[in-house]
């Protein structure tokens, strides 16, 4: 371990070279490479997550420059995990990524989800969400939900058993839930904001350090530059989570 | 009958002098839904995605009561 590059986080209360190791020895999956997953991959990354899994299968665009950062105008029409990868291990050498360049789609969630400690949500689209809140759930796997629209944002955290899942707060399961929200407008910064609170709360996680957006729903709009938090509750009825 | 409303992600436009994420009063009468409550603000049932009552997810059709608290979000987009 190349102690000098962690050092700042090294000598965190609570962190230390065990938490540091401990790190290193993790797994997480990010699904989607995006706006969202973008931070999310360079933080966890940067701060020695030992495996990073990406799952996207889409090429960069131009409107992705946006907002994606780690994205440059030269990958124009690359696959998007090809070119993270590259990014991320130049980022960081220590640690490993592995990449499926495919959808996140039924016949690999649970597979894909199963091989990692914790996922991520930096998807784009309800049905994708959807299928991975049900995988998460099905697994045992906590989730690290993230979502973007015009100048807000949001996160929360689901521990499947002692906390409500993504179904519980939306009508994920629902034929509304199909009206997707791919390609809605956004301030480039605010994925920005939210994938970095996302990448704060896996490692909050990996660490077990402080208080998970666990039952709370942490709110951002840009636009009053204000946070507000949402009590959430488990449905008893949920679809998915009832069931576990 | 009081119930304390938060409107998130936009939906704060269609209430004057509503600001994102803060709680306000409505009034509503006894045995109200939250149908009702979306058509006395004004706001399209089809702008409103996600209601939580309490905390809980809720419908369009659910009854509402004294002092509930009730959250209203827009679609999510992401990536």
């Amino acid at each position: 371990m190349e102690r000098e590059r962690y050092l700042r986080q090294i000598t965190l209360p609570g962190v230390g070279e065990e938490g540091q190791e401990k790190l290193l020895r993790s797994r997480v999956l990010v699904v989607g490479a995006g706006g969202l997953g973008a931070p999310v991959a360079c933080y966890l990354a940067a701060a020695g997550v030992g495996t990073l899994g990406l799952v996207d299968d889409d090429v960069v665009k131009l409107s992705n420059l946006q907002r994606q950062i780690l994205y440059r105008t030269e990958d124009l029409g690359r696959p998007k995990v090809e070119v993270a990868r590259r990014q991320l291990l130049s980022l960081n050498p220590e640690v490993k990524v592995e990449v499926w360049r495919e959808r996140f789609a039924e016949d690999n969630a649970l597979s894909l989800v199963e091989r990692f400690d914790v996922v991520v949500d930096a998807t784009d689209n309800f049905f994708t969400r959807a299928l991975l809140n049900r995988a998460c759930v099905a697994r045992s796997k906590p989730l690290v939900h993230g979502g973007v629209r015009n100048f807000a944002g949001e996160v929360m955290t689901v521990l499947p058993g002692s906390g409500p899942c993504l179904a519980c707060l939306f009508p994920l399961e629902s034929k509304a839930a199909s009206a997707q929200t791919e390609g809605s407008s956004v301030l480039g910064p605010v994925p920005g904001v939210i994938g970095t609170l996302q990448a704060v709360e896996v490692l909050k996680y990996l660490l077990g350090l402080g208080e998970l957006l666990v039952g709370r729903l942490l709110v951002y709009d840009a636009l009053s530059a204000t946070f507000h938090e949402v009590q959430v509750t488990r449905n008893p009825s949920c679809p998915v989570c009832s069931k576990f | 009958m009081r119930v304390e409303v938060r409107l998130f992600g936009g939906l704060e436009k269609f209430v004057k002098d509503v600001r994102f994420g803060e709680g306000f009063p409505v009034d509503l009468p006894e045995g109200g839904r939250v149908a009702e409550l979306l058509d006395r603000l004004g706001i399209p049932p089809s702008q409103v995605f996600s209601v939580l009552i309490n905390g809980r997810h809720a419908s369009l059709a659910d009854v509402l009561r004294e002092g509930d608290r009730v959250a209203l979000f827009p679609p999510l987009g992401g990536g």
